[in-house]
C-alpha cells in the first residue's frame, strides 16, 4: 500500500466555505454542533459512509471543502431526517446535506461514477426539459453514465416493465413547458444575483 | 495490673451490640456468630445484633436495656467511631449511663470493607470485640470540659474568598483581622478583566467589596503581612503576624500618587509584577488604581535610596502628608482569636515546566493571566491585544490543560480553565477580530449558565479542536506557516493531524497549591492531600472544616475552584466560624493526661516532648503540671514518663493491657 501524507495544513482549509454553509438556509446552527455523534448513530446509512455525518459537520465548519464535497456521505443521505429529529442542537443536518450536494454538483467534484449524484443531476435536467420525469429515459441515462455494463443485464426487466405498461418510452411532458422553464431560469438568476450581492 | 483485674463475680454488667449496617458489615462478617460469641464473654449480660444500630430504634434498644438490665458498661460493634461514637455515647447517657462507660469497635472500615474471607473476617471481628469487652470494664466515669471561645476571628488571604469571609463575619458583629501577603487585597480576581459566564467586569463587582473591607468598622486590614506562628487551641488561638515595611506610613498616605510622578526615575522601567511583567513600574508604586488600602509602597530592590544611599528622595519631598519613612522596620504583632479562616488561594502553573509550548522561548506565547492583563482596560495596553512586538495577531491559539491532566506535571483537572479559556476566546475575538482556535481535551462546563456560554462561543465562530497540542514551533513547512507559530495537534473529531499557524499562543495554565502551602499547613497544624491542597475534614459533609477545630478553609487553597464556588465556600467557612463563636464555649474530649502528683519525680522529661506546649513545670512543688485545655490526648507524655506518674484518661494501663489480653485470647 503506498504511503500517503495525511496531515492537514491550514492552507487546505477554505474558511469561506464554512461561512457559506452557515449563511445558507438550513446551515444556521452548524457552528453550535457539540460533536456528540448522535446523528451518526441514528443514521441508517452511516455504516456505508466514508465520513459519518458528525465528521461531515465538523469538517464543514472547519472549512475542509474538498473532503466534504467529494465525500460519498452526502450522496448516501436518503433524507430520512432521523439525525435532524435526534440532534440536541437542532442542526438541520439533512438540509446541510442538500446544500453540500448542490455545491458539489456546481463545483463538479462529486464522485463521477457514483449513481446518486448523477441521478440527482439528470433528474433536475429532465424536469427542466420536460417538466416531468420519464423513468425509462432517466434509468437508461443513469445506467449509461455510470455502469452501462449493468444496463445489459437489466434490459429484460425493462422490457417486461414496458410490456405491462409500468414504463414507457413515450415522452411524458406537461403543457406550457416554456413557462416552467422561465420560472426555473428566473429562480436561478435570482440565486446568482443574491450570491453576487453576498460576495460584494 | 493483673491484681487490679476485676474478679469474675465483681465484673460490671456489660451490654454488647453488633450492627449489620444493612449489608455493609453482615455481608463479610457473620454477625450472629459474633453476637453468640460475645454473649459468652465474662461480664456480658446482654448481647444483641441489629440491622441498623445507629437508627432511632437501635438507640432506644440500648437505652431501654441499660435501665432494664441495669447495665454498667456498653460496647457497640459497628462502624468507625468518627461516624457514630457520639451517637452511642448519647444513647448511653439517655439510659442513665456515663457516656464514657462505652467502647466502640469498628468492624466496618477495619474488617468488613477491607477483607474478602468471611471466616477470617468474622474471627478478626470476634478478637476486636473481645478486646473492647475486656477494656470497657476498666472505664472510668468522665466529664467533658468546657472552655470559652474568643469571639474574634482572623482571616488569612485577601482574595475574593478572604474578602467575602471577612465581610460576612464582620457583618455578624465579629471583630475580624484580615491578613494579606501582598500590598493590596483582591487576589487573582483583581487581575481579571471579565468573569465567566456572565461577562460582568471583575473590577466592577470586586472593588466595592474591597472598599467595604477597608471601611468596615469591624475589620482590621493588615496587608503586606504574613502569619508567622499559631499557638493555642480551638476558641483560643494566639497568632503572631509579621508586618513587612512599606517605607510609607499607611495611616498618613492617601494614595494621591504625587510621589510616583516625583520619583527620580522619570520613566517606569522595572517589571510590573501586578501586570505579570507586561508593564513597567517605578520603585515607588501602587499595584492598580483601586488597590486597597490605597497606599503606595517602595520596592527596596529597585529604589535608588536603598541601593546606593544617594538619592535626593524626591518622592518624600513631594509628599504633603510626610508619609515617607525610610527607616520603617518589620513589625511583629500578636492576635488573640477564637477561629481562623484560611483562604490563601492558589498559584498558577509555571508553563516553563512544559517546554514543548515554547513559553519564554517564543515571544508570541503568553499565559492566560498575561492575557487577562492584556484584555483588561486598565492593563498595560488599555485592553488592546498587541503582541510583544506591537503587532496585532490575526490568529490566536488557546491551549487548554497546560499543567493539568498530565502525569508529568499535575494530574488533576484545574476546573476553571475551560471556562476562562472560553471567556478569553470571546474577549480576544471581540477586541481584535482574530481567528481564535481552542485546543481542548474535554470541554468541561458544569455550572449554572456555563454550557450556554460554551454554546454562545460555538455560535461566535471560535474554532474548537479536540486534541492536546503536541508542540508549538516556528519551523514552517508551508509558505503559509512562515513567520508564524505552528501548533501541531490531532483533531480527534476530524480524524487527522493538523498544523495550525497562529500569531499568538495562550496557555491556559492550571491551578496549583501555593508554593509555600506545605509550610502554611504546618504552621496552622492542618493536613493536605497528595497534590498539596489543604485537606477538608470530609470531602462531602465537612468541606470547609479541617481536622483542627476552629480552623476553616475556603476557596482555591482547598482545590481549584471558580469565583461563585469560592464565594459560596467562603460564606460557609464564615458560618462555621460563627457557629463555633456563638456557641460561646467548646467541649473538650476528656481523653487528656494528668500527673499523679505524689508519684512525679520532677525529671521534666515530659515538658519538651509535648507537641502542644501543654506541660509546664511547677518550680515550687517541683512537679510537672498538665494544662488539660491544651492537651490533645496524644499520649506522648504518658508513654515517656519514667515513673509512670502520667495517666491518660481512656488509655490508662489497665485499659490498654486488658485490651491487649482481650485480643490475644
Amino acid at each position: 500500500m503506498p504511503l500517503e501524507q495525511k496531515v492537514k495544513y491550514e492552507g487546505d482549509c477554505d474558511p469561506e466555505f464554512a461561512k457559506w454553509v452557515v449563511g445558507e438556509i438550513g446551515g444556521e446552527n452548524l457552528r453550535h454542533c457539540i460533536q456528540c455523534g448522535i446523528c451518526s448513530a441514528a443514521c441508517p446509512l452511516s455504516l456505508y459512509m466514508d465520513y459519518t455525518p458528525r465528521r461531515i459537520i465538523n469538517l464543514a465548519r472547519e472549512g475542509f471543502r474538498k473532503e466534504v464535497l467529494s465525500s460519498f456521505t452526502i450522496w448516501l443521505c436518503s433524507s430520512c431526517y432521523a439525525c435532524r429529529v435526534e440532534c440536541p442542537k437542532e442542526i438541520h443536518i439533512t438540509d446541510i446535506m442538500y446544500l453540500l450536494k448542490r455545491r458539489a454538483i456546481e463545483e463538479g467534484v462529486y464522485p463521477r461514477s457514483f449513481p446518486i449524484p448523477v441521478l440527482a443531476r439528470e433528474f433536475g435536467r429532465m424536469i427542466f426539459m420536460f417538466g416531468r420525469v420519464n423513468e425509462t429515459l432517466l434509468v437508461t441515462d443513469l445506467f449509461l453514465r455510470t455502469n452501462w455494463f449493468k444496463f445489459l443485464g437489466m434490459i429484460g426487466l425493462g422490457l417486461n416493465l414496458m410490456r405491462t405498461g409500468r414504463m414507457s418510452f413515450l415522452p411524458d411532458t406537461i403543457k406550457r413547458r416554456g413557462e416552467l422553464r422561465k420560472v426555473l431560469e428566473a429562480l436561478d438568476a435570482e440565486e446568482k444575483k443574491e450570491k453576487k450581492e453576498a460576495l460584494s | 495490673m493483673s491484681e487490679n483485674k476485676p474478679k469474675q463475680e465483681n465484673l460490671p454488667r456489660i451490654g454488647f451490640y453488633v450492627c449489620h449496617c444493612g449489608s455493609n458489615i453482615s455481608s463479610m462478617v457473620d454477625v450472629a456468630a459474633v453476637q453468640k460469641y460475645a454473649a459468652g464473654l465474662p461480664g456480658v449480660v446482654v448481647s444483641r445484633d441489629y440491622k441498623y444500630m445507629c437508627s432511632d430504634p437501635g438507640q432506644e434498644m440500648i437505652a431501654k436495656d441499660i435501665k432494664e438490665h441495669k447495665l454498667e458498661r456498653l460496647v457497640v460493634s459497628a462502624c468507625s467511631p468518627n461516624l457514630h461514637e457520639e451517637t452511642f455515647r448519647k444513647a448511653a447517657a439517655r439510659g442513665g449511663l456515663n457516656p464514657f462507660y462505652f467502647q466502640m469497635v469498628n468492624i466496618r472500615e477495619h474488617v468488613a470493607w477491607v477483607h474478602t474471607d468471611k471466616k477470617a473476617a468474622t474471627e478478626k471481628a470476634m478478637q476486636l470485640v473481645s478486646a473492647a469487652i475486656a477494656r470497657v470494664a476498666f472505664h472510668q466515669a468522665l466529664d467533658k470540659k468546657r472552655v470559652p471561645v474568643d469571639p474574634n476571628v482572623m482571616v488569612v488571604g485577601g482574595g475574593i474568598a478572604g474578602i467575602h469571609a471577612a465581610l460576612t463575619l464582620a457583618n455578624a458583629g465579629k471583630k475580624v483581622t484580615l491578613v494579606e501577603r501582598e500590598a493590596t487585597i483582591g487576589g487573582h480576581m483583581a487581575l481579571f478583566d471579565k468573569t465567566f459566564p456572565t461577562l460582568d467586569c471583575a473590577a466592577c463587582i470586586l472593588t466595592p467589596k474591597m472598599s467595604a473591607v477597608k471601611a468596615h468598622p469591624n475589620i482590621t486590614l493588615w496587608t503586606y503581612s504574613e502569619v508567622e506562628k499559631v499557638e493555642g487551641y480551638v476558641g483560643n488561638y494566639k497568632v503572631t503576624v509579621k508586618r513587612k515595611p512599606r517605607y510609607v506610613k499607611e495611616d498618613l498616605c492617601v494614595g494621591c500618587m504625587e510621589c510616583i510622578d516625583a520619583c527620580v526615575f522619570k520613566e517606569a522601567k522595572f517589571a510590573d509584577k501586578f501586570n505579570q511583567g507586561l508593564g513597567k513600574r517605578k520603585p515607588v508604586y501602587i499595584d492598580f488604581p483601586q488597590a486597597t488600602p490605597k497606599v503606595v509602597l517602595i520596592d527596596k530592590d529597585t529604589c535608588l535610596h536603598f541601593k546606593t544611599g544617594k538619592c535626593k528622595q524626591s518622592c518624600a519631598t513631594a509628599c504633603d502628608r510626610k508619609a515617607f519613612d525610610f527607616n520603617q522596620k518589620e513589625e511583629t504583632k500578636e492576635l488573640q482569636v477564637g477561629a481562623i479562616v484560611l483562604a490563601t488561594g492558589f498559584k498558577a502553573f509555571d508553563p516553563a515546566r512544559s517546554p514543548q509550548y515554547g513559553y519564554g522561548r517564543y515571544p508570541g506565547v503568553y499565559t492566560a493571566l498575561e492575557i487577562e492583563r492584556l484584555v483588561n482596560a486598565s492593563g498595560p495596553t488599555s485592553g488592546e491585544i498587541t503582541l510583544r512586538d506591537g503587532k496585532h495577531p490575526k490568529a490566536v491559539g488557546i491551549i487548554h490543560c497546560v499543567g493539568s491532566r498530565d502525569a508529568k506535571t499535575n494530574k488533576w483537572c484545574s476546573r476553571v480553565c475551560c471556562m476562562y479559556s472560553l471567556k478569553l476566546a470571546h474577549l480576544i475575538k471581540e477586541h481584535s477580530g482574530a481567528e481564535v482556535y481552542n485546543f481542548y481535551i474535554d470541554m468541561r462546563a458544569p455550572g449554572k449558565a456555563y454550557e450556554e456560554f460554551y454554546d454562545k462561543l460555538l455560535g461566535e465562530g471560535v474554532h474548537f479542536i479536540r486534541g492536546r497540542v503536541d508542540e508549538v514551533t516556528d519551523w514552517a513547512m508551508t509558505p503559509d506557516e512562515e513567520g508564524k507559530l505552528v501548533l501541531r495537534v490531532e483533531d480527534t473529531l476530524a480524524g487527522f493531524v493538523r498544523r495550525i499557524p497562529v500569531d499568538m499562543v495562550v496557555l491556559s495554565t492550571g491551578l496549583e497549591p501555593q508554593a509555600d502551602a506545605q509550610e502554611v499547613r504546618r504552621r496552622f497544624n492542618i493536613g493536605c492531600g497528595t497534590e498539596g491542597f489543604f485537606q477538608e475534614r470530609h470531602p462531602k459533609l465537612a468541606p470547609v472544616n479541617t481536622f483542627t477545630d476552629g480552623i476553616y478553609i475556603a476557596g482555591a487553597c482547598q482545590a481549584p475552584r471558580d469565583i461563585p464556588d469560592t464565594v459560596a465556600q467562603a460564606g460557609a467557612a464564615a458560618a462555621e466560624a460563627l457557629a463555633l463563636i456563638d456557641a460561646g464555649f467548646v467541649e473538650l474530649e476528656p481523653n487528656t493526661s494528668h500527673v499523679i502528683e505524689d508519684e512525679c519525680c520532677g525529671c521534666k522529661s515530659c515538658v519538651p516532648l509535648c507537641p502542644y506546649s501543654a506541660i509546664t513545670f511547677d518550680e515550687v512543688k517541683k512537679k510537672a503540671v498538665i494544662n488539660e485545655v491544651l492537651c490533645k490526648g496524644c499520649g506522648v507524655c504518658a508513654a515517656a514518663c519514667p515513673s509512670g506518674s502520667i495517666v491518660q484518661n481512656l488509655f490508662d494501663d489497665d485499659e490498654i493491657f486488658s485490651e491487649i489480653r482481650g485480643i490475644l485470647k
